[in-house]
């Protein structure tokens, strides 16, 4: 399934705010503004929505989107069932019906000729046009849109048209500071406070390799999914090369050699 | 007879006086990626090469075996300046393989947190040390056994005298300091003794690195040349497949002969007496045949003289590059662009710092005595027919890649959600329908646009050959021969132009417009290209960025064909040179273009990264990977037009 509901959770999820950027949102979403996120991939886009809609009581309804989605995906379609035909509204549709937050995950992936039908939802009409059943969506004060995209994404050739992208609030992410990122692992694994220590300490290791040796760095999830195999009982160096080493590369010379600096950095 | 007695007498006692272990050799090449990594990853600067480093000469005792031999008195140690962490091509110094590969590891994580300071040699040691323990904590154990090791193979204190004695004793007693207490605590250096806080004062510490400190006159160097008609480069027109990437030291000297031009000193301590200098111009040396890189290798340091302005025309002509004579030179087409260059040290675009002037290849006047080029355009299609028919072929497949187009009134499959809406709208007696819905999809050929840009390397550099039996130039015509066919056959508009560059002036060799038709005269401008000159990348990028902007194109890419490294006569080299071209690419990037750089420099994957990305470049080694090279590059960057 491409896209994921969450009514209302009853706990709040963790999030480690970097700057301001809870408070921005909560002034974006008492404005009716939509949200633009943008940062490298892994960096906790995802879980600050999930983080913010649930402070703010909002149901989240989250769409992945990728280079088949359409519009009639996001918006609706009709069904044949019992004979007859029914309409189904897609996420975006009823996000706007309920008064969601409609959280479309990497938006960029999406077909240009998608993201148009978000045009008149983002900007200060707020309505969603939905052409087959003739209806004209006016969303109400609680509906909020936020995209995400990775502007450092390796796709070149994609990117977010500007009209697009003017009409958006634009929070900017980035992998969080030490500290915090420190405390993200421990709260997010039940890591120790040493074994999160020396992860953050690879990842700023490993991430002076970006650009150069490495497309992309390595992630704070993949530092918690690293930390929770090894609060798991997995070896430490097992572990870093399952979830980091290969995760961040096919080839195998460049394996080996970040093998090196997480023995470096890592070995007992 | 005497000769091979005295062949085999060396080899014997070479090997009765080494002291190496050569059956757990591990070489530089073998861990050089790991070496880079861990190098940059400790917070090396990412434009530091990695380079095997030459002999110097070094301290410490020598056992009478050794004296007889002529060993121990020089040896690869391992250094580090602004642009080089030179280290020895090979390590056989202790016994165990593992123990010598982690000597490397170590070297690179120490080299990372080495900063030169006044405090001497064995203080910046020592801390630097303490620093990459800190940083690679996972090295401690390693270290430690490296450490241990180590000692064990250092001349026993006791057998020294004097200063010798006393360097020892310090040496050890900070080696050993740097393992107690697991290198958690800071240690102070141990008190020297005067005047003997160089390395090559004892034995040599395979576990340290010496910083150079960066050439003083070096800054003067630039400054002069920048409005002088220096040339540092001598012509370079060697034939040899061999690279040769030695680390080499080297100084700057003026040179105090009146004779003319570039003029090598070199230090002949081995021969005559430890300090005299003996001029030798390495310019004008009589045997042809001689190889320079080992007659370099045998010198402790290289020294480079630098001409001085005012010199005579005739030690211009000499080693300047031979500019053609403007009637005999291209067709300059139009102004001139000037362009910006990226200034590093104080990090902003300097304006209208070259220009750009287009030129126009000019047929050689057909006066019947000359003979037909051997290589012409005719020829070089015969001799590419394949390759070119292939890659053509390949490309063509790309632009039939269907897709589907829906909500027509006829075609292959019929879609059900169409179906469905129109069966709704049926029964719905208020909304027209009509006789075709449309409510079928089809495959279609998808409309693309995308304009590419070509920029082609064509300076002297790329006249080196690039295997036994093509030179650089040879494999870009070819590659751009093949490419032209290939885009001509799809129909994509593109525009090919070389570049070469004199100083500031950059020289852009118009071979195809975009306005132009891939025809017999394009091809023929592109069989007649020759390298001259110089590589100013960046300039020639900005150019490139430049012409793409014009076009209305969605999606642009600006292919770079290169050989190698951006340099030209003033400071545009090293450091400089990257920096600006990086520069340049970034700017391309931000104008929304797609640059890319196929190089068939072996040594690329030093520096390219750093330009291009990860992923912003390709390697071509043979000719015949050219086909496939050049597709998987067109087919990588065009996937995402739709």
């Amino acid at each position: 399934m491409y896209r994921t509901e969450t009514h209302s959770a009853p706990a709040i999820p963790f999030y480690a705010e970097q700057g301001d950027e809870c408070r921005l949102f909560e002034h974006a979403f008492e404005q009716r503004l939509p949200a633009l996120l943008k940062g490298p991939t892994g960096c906790g886009k995802t879980r600050f929505v999930e983080h913010m809609a649930a402070r703010l009581g909002r149901p989240l309804i989250t769409v992945s989107c990728h280079d088949d989605l359409t519009a009639a995906d996001l918006v609706g379609r009709y069904l044949i069932g019992d004979g007859n035909t029914v309409w189904n509204d897609g996420p975006l549709a009823r996000a706007v019906r309920t008064g969601a937050i409609c959280y479309l995950d990497e938006v960029v992936e999406a077909r240009k000729d998608t993201t148009v039908v978000l045009h008149p939802l983002a900007d200060d009409r707020r309505q969603l046009p939905i052409e087959r059943t003739g209806e004209l969506l006016q969303a109400p004060p609680e509906f909020m849109l936020v995209v995400s995209y990775n502007p450092g994404y390796q796709n070149l050739l994609k990117n977010l048209k500007p009209s697009t992208r003017q009409r958006f609030v634009a929070l900017v992410f980035d992998y969080p500071a030490p500290e915090i990122e420190r405390r993200i692992i421990v709260a997010e694994s039940g890591a120790d406070e040493r074994l999160a220590t020396r992860l953050v300490k690879l990842a700023s290791a490993l991430r002076r390799l970006t650009d150069q040796d490495l497309e992309e760095t390595v992630s704070t999830r993949l530092l918690v999914v690293a930390a929770r195999l090894i609060v798991s009982g997995l070896p430490e160096l097992t572990a870093c090369r399952a979830a980091i080493v290969d995760a961040l590369t096919d080839d195998a010379d460049t394996a080996e050699a970040l093998n090196e600096v997480v023995l470096a950095a890592f070995e007992q | 007879m005497e000769e091979w007695v005295g062949a085999r007498w060396h080899r014997f006692i070479w090997r009765a006086a080494d002291v190496s272990f050569p059956k757990a050799t591990v070489r530089l090449e073998d861990v050089q990626r790991a070496v880079q990594m861990l190098f940059r990853a400790g917070g090396g600067d990412p434009l530091v090469r990695v380079a095997p480093a030459t002999a110097q000469k070094i301290g410490g005792p020598r056992n009478w075996l050794q004296k007889v031999a002529g060993q121990g008195e020089r040896a690869a140690l391992s250094t580090l300046d602004e642009q080089t962490l030179a280290l020895p091509p090979s390590i056989a110094v202790f016994a165990d393989t593992a123990l010598n590969r982690d000597l490397y590891l170590w070297l690179a994580a120490q080299g990372a947190c080495h900063v030169a300071t006044s405090a001497g040699w064995l203080a910046d040691n020592l801390s630097a040390t303490q620093r990459a323990l800190q940083r690679f904590p996972g090295l401690r154990a390693r270290y430690a056994r490296l450490v241990n090791a180590h000692l064990a193979q250092r001349p026993p204190a006791a057998r020294l005298q004097g200063t010798a004695r006393a360097l020892e004793q310090a040496v050890q007693a900070a080696l050993q300091a740097s393992i107690a207490d697991g290198g958690e605590s800071a240690v102070s250096a141990p008190p020297l003794p005067s005047g003997g806080a160089q390395p090559a004062a004892v034995a040599p510490v395979w576990l340290w690195l010496q910083a150079l400190a960066p050439d003083p006159n070096a800054a003067n160097f630039i400054a002069e040349s920048d409005d002088s008609t220096a040339a540092r480069q001598p012509k370079d027109n060697e034939s040899h497949v061999k690279q040769d990437n030695k680390r080499r030291r080297a100084q700057r000297t003026e040179d105090t002969t009146s004779k003319d031009g570039l003029v090598m000193f070199f230090r002949a301590e081995s021969i005559l007496s430890w300090s005299e200098f003996v001029r030798v111009n390495r310019t004008g040396d009589d045997e042809d045949n001689q190889d320079y890189s080992q007659v370099a290798d045998d010198m402790e340091q290289l020294h480079l003289a630098h001409r001085k302005p005012g010199e005579t025309l005739a030690a211009r002509i000499k080693f300047d590059l031979d500019l053609p004579s403007a009637s005999a030179d291209d067709l300059p087409v139009g102004e001139g662009v000037p362009l910006p260059e990226w200034d590093e040290k104080s990090a902003r675009l300097v304006p209208n710092r070259c220009r750009a002037q287009r030129l126009r290849h000019r047929p050689p006047p057909d006066d019947g005595a000359q003979a037909p080029s051997t290589d012409g355009a005719a020829a070089m299609a015969q001799r590419l027919k394949r390759t070119s028919r292939q890659v053509r072929r390949r490309f063509e497949a790309l632009r039939a890649a269907p897709r589907w187009q829906h909500g027509l009134a006829d075609g292959e499959e019929l879609n059900l959600d169409a179906w469905v809406r129109h069966q709704v709208d049926r029964r719905d007696a208020r909304q027209p329908h009509g006789e075709s819905p449309p409510i079928f999809s089809r495959r279609v050929r998808s409309e693309r646009s995308l304009a590419t840009l070509m920029l082609a390397d064509l300076s002297l550099s790329t006249d080196a050959y690039a295997t036994p039996q093509a030179r650089v130039i040879d494999l870009v015509r070819d590659s751009l021969f093949v490419f032209g066919n290939a885009l001509d056959g799809v129909g994509d508009p593109f525009e090919m132009l070389g570049f070469s560059s004199v100083r500031r002036a950059v020289r852009i060799h118009e071979l195809k417009r975009f306005s132009e038709p891939w025809n017999d005269a394009a091809r023929e401008r592109v069989a007649a290209i020759k390298p001259g000159f110089y590589t100013r990348m960046g300039a020639a990028i900005r150019y490139g960025v430049q012409r793409l902007d014009e076009r209305p194109e969605r999606q642009r890419l600006l292919l770079i064909l290169s050989d190698g490294k951006p340099n030209d006569l003033d400071h545009y080299e090293g450091r400089h040179g990257l920096e600006d071209t990086r520069h340049a690419v970034f700017e391309a990037r931000q104008a929304g273009l797609v640059p890319f750089c196929v190089t068939i420099d072996e040594q690329a994957h030093q520096y390219l990264p750093r330009l291009f990305g990860a992923q912003g470049f390709a390697l071509v080694h043979r000719p015949d990977q050219l086909a496939r090279a050049l597709t998987q590059v067109y087919i990588r960057l065009t996937a995402a037009v739709r």
